[in-house]
């Protein structure tokens, strides 16, 4: 749902698997203050992909990376707001294989344990177990990261450590979150050595190692390192590498552009997260590779019912994979919808300027249309709305009231007050006269 | 107006990483034996510290103490090619001969000390001022800047002759002044990694902070050390030679600084030897370890490959 905007830590939607509350990210510069990211609200149901789209600079990219709070600080500035997530938990029925109870995506919700499902303030009335991402406190947020939800990045060759094989960047996550599914796999029994154990999440000391490296511990050893040889290898096959036990020993500069983004991928569902942030995850690749990549992240997330949030610029590519898509705009998101919605009947002048940039869909073959206009710039933003210098239909209010996003019909929901009229007696913007 | 800080230019210096350097250790010797300079480097180099080990075999070592320079009160000022003395003696009876052999062991146990101390003292500095970054950097950063803006010699002559003369003292000085190197190096190399996209993506997955330095920051930043450790095993023995010429080494000790500075009162008299052989390891050590550190830096450089 879009929402209406509320003071922060007032009610979600419930099938929500997490939302943001009027996040404010601001960085301070030397010029001023960045409203980098400036008010902005939207859910993210389970099992749905919602697109994030806008141009560079308008704050997508920083929206994604508040979910797990790698926007550095300073000089960012979590200037307001909330990132509420509601994590899930292995399926005990099924132990993450799939099954009924958990229909299939091996994971399953976890009860509110303040009020156990009744529903109260620290939930945000939904029942379910609740964590506010921006206030988490460090050690724990660490066991939600890549556990929890898992991020692709944009560009696959810088977000691989050169120096280390496929095969180790991966196990990295088991180490850091299947301990306990690694040793029980290695069938070392209920209370296995405690060395072994520190083995498995690789906290090791050196002569710890030395003494894993000597009989008879070296055999266990040997058995949990395969157990991890083969999460890696099935991680691996998941996206369709062939010949998975030979690529994992290779090193990053030894793959392609589409093989390390694959790698990327393995690693980013290797603990079937809630929720995965694909931040532009196809810009640095090749076009043929592109489709391939998006089919497959597409097939992985209706076969894991993972929620996805997709961050592009590419409108074509979002109205393919997406079901929703959220348009943002100089860190405001200002308009929101089911796909087909926005692409039938965009509400926002922005958007409007959008579609009919794409090439090729309303005019002439060779001629480019674009939106008049530069981006505002975003230090210390005056109160108007953010697009009122480049929109065609402004009119007096619009320089002086910022619209807020609210809902029209369906979900469908809109910043703009051609649609939502403020409560004023004032000369109203339409789309029937063209203003400038 | 792009305020997306978190995105930045990818990582060019030493991008590769040591991981993979050591895996292309075939290619590595390859590119050693096309250079002919850094072959020349490790070949003296090999042989020097061949001296060093074997010492013990090819000359009789002095008793009780092997490090002292023997005294043979029965052939002062002989010329090279005596018998018994192929290098000639010193004005105090000592064979040029065993302190060149024995020197090279004196040399190699300075310069092995004095390196892995400060490279160990400059990595926990230099990672703590650039991975932690904030204050502690201001901090240290501010002390490193004091060591670096007196010259190296002076600092460590200075602390040299404080501590008074002996051999373990040149050990300290040497230390003293060679560690805010590696801090520099560590810090920048830190700061320059732990911007990659693969830092961000190691905190993704939830790897603590010690963890991504360990595993992501460190490995990605060691190369320029090793380059430099390179550098410094001959740089070491060049001040450290200096350092015991001007007597703050015990007197009689099987060092090249000290034979080079007993021997120099003879060079007007004609007695060349007793000088020009020490001072001439002491040349070849330098030059060999730079010879080598040189090509390294060629070699684990990848922004240089293209000017070979």
């Amino acid at each position: 749902m879009a929402h209406a905007p509320e003071p922060a830590g007032q009610t979600h939607a419930a099938d929500a698997v997490a939302s943001v509350v009027g996040l404010k990210v601001h960085f301070e510069s030397r010029a001023g203050r960045v409203h980098a990211v400036d008010g902005v609200n939207f859910d993210i149901r389970d099992g749905e992909t919602l697109g994030l789209v806008g141009e560079t600079g308008c704050g997508k990219t920083v929206t994604a990376r508040s979910f797990l709070r790698l926007v550095p600080m300073p000089p960012g500035i979590h200037a307001g707001g909330s990132l509420y997530f509601h994590p899930h938990q292995r399926c005990s029925h099924c132990l993450g294989a799939g099954c009924a109870v958990c229909e299939g995506t091996g994971r399953l919700p976890v009860t509110c344990s303040a009020c156990g499902g009744e529903g109260c303030r620290a939930c945000g009335e939904t029942g379910v177990k609740t964590i506010d991402l921006s206030t988490l406190p460090e050690k724990e947020l660490r066991d939600i990261r890549g556990n929890r939800i898992a991020m692709i990045f944009q560009d696959p060759a810088k977000a691989l450590n050169p120096a280390m094989t496929v095969r180790n960047q991966i196990a990295e996550v088991f180490y850091q979150h299947r301990t306990q599914e690694v040793l029980e796999r290695a069938r070392l029994g209920t209370r296995p050595n405690p060395l072994l154990r520190r083995h498995a999440a690789q906290r090791s000391r050196l002569i710890e190692r030395a003494l894993l490296a000597l009989p008879p511990l070296r055999m266990q050893r040997k058995r949990v390192e395969r157990v991890i040889d083969d999460m890696v290898a099935s991680a691996l096959a998941e996206t369709q590498i062939p010949n998975p036990s030979k690529v994992m020993e290779r090193y990053p500069h030894e793959l392609s552009g589409g093989m390390k983004q694959r790698v990327m991928i393995a690693q980013a569902l290797a603990c079937n997260p809630d929720l995965l942030i694909a931040d532009e995850p196809t810009t640095a690749l090749d076009v043929t590779v592109q489709a391939r990549i998006i089919e497959l992240i597409k097939e992985l997330q209706s076969r894991h019912k993972s929620a996805v949030l997709y961050i592009s610029h590419d409108l074509s590519l979002v109205r393919r994979i997406c079901n929703r898509v959220a348009v943002m705009y100089a860190g405001r998101i200002v308009e929101i919808g089911l796909t087909e919605e926005i692409f039938a009947n965009p509400l926002h002048p922005y958007t409007r300027g959008l579609l009919a940039a794409i090439p090729g869909r309303s005019h002439d073959r060779g001629q480019l249309v674009a939106i008049k206009g530069t981006v505002l710039e975003l230090i210390d933003p005056p109160p108007s709305c953010r697009f009122v210098e480049r929109c065609s239909y402004a009119v007096a209010v619009c320089a002086e009231v910022d619209p807020e996003l609210e809902d029209t019909h369906d979900g469908h929901g809109v910043a703009c007050f051609i649609h939502n009229p403020p409560d004023m007696a004032v000369e109203l913007p339409s789309f029937s006269k063209l203003t400038s | 107006m792009a305020v997306e800080p978190a995105v930045r230019e990818p990582a060019v210096a030493f991008a590769g990483g040591l991981g993979i350097r050591l895996r292309r250790f075939g290619e590595i010797s390859r590119e050693v034996l096309r250079n002919p300079t850094t072959l020349i480097g490790l070949i003296l180099i090999v042989g020097m510290i061949g001296m060093a080990v074997f010492a013990p075999l090819l000359i009789e070592p002095n008793t009780p103490n092997p490090n002292q320079m023997p005294r043979d009160w029965g052939a002062l000022n002989e010329p090279p090619g005596t018998p018994g003395h192929v290098l000639g003696t010193t004005q105090q009876g000592g064979d040029v001969l065993y302190g060149v052999i024995w020197g090279a062991r004196t040399s190699l146990r300075l310069s092995l000390i004095v390196v892995s101390l400060t490279v160990v003292i400059g990595l926990i500095v230099g990672s703590l001022a650039g991975f932690l970054g904030g204050r502690l950097d201001e901090l240290l950063m501010r002390l490193v800047d004091v060591f670096l803006s007196i010259p190296e010699l002076i600092f460590a002559l200075a602390i040299a002759a404080v501590l008074g003369p002996s051999f373990g003292n040149i050990i300290l000085a040497l230390a003293a002044v060679f560690w805010v190197k590696y801090a520099r190096i560590i810090r920048g190399q830190v700061i320059h990694i732990k911007q990659n996209e693969y830092v961000d993506a190691a905190r993704v997955i939830g790897d603590s902070g010690f963890r991504i330095y360990m595993k992501d920051v460190l490995p990605n930043s060691i190369t320029p050390v090793i380059v430099q450790a390179t550098l410094d095993m001959g740089n070491v023995v060049l001040i450290g030679a200096t350092l015991s010429f001007i007597g703050l080494a015990e007197a009689g000790l099987a060092e090249w600084g000290v034979l080079v500075s007993q021997g120099q009162a003879g060079i007007s008299a004609g007695r060349w030897w007793a000088s020009t052989f020490p001072g001439l390891m002491v040349f070849l050590w330098a030059l060999a370890f730079n010879l080598v550190g040189d090509g390294l830096r060629d070699i684990l450089d990848p922004r240089t490959e293209s000017r070979r």
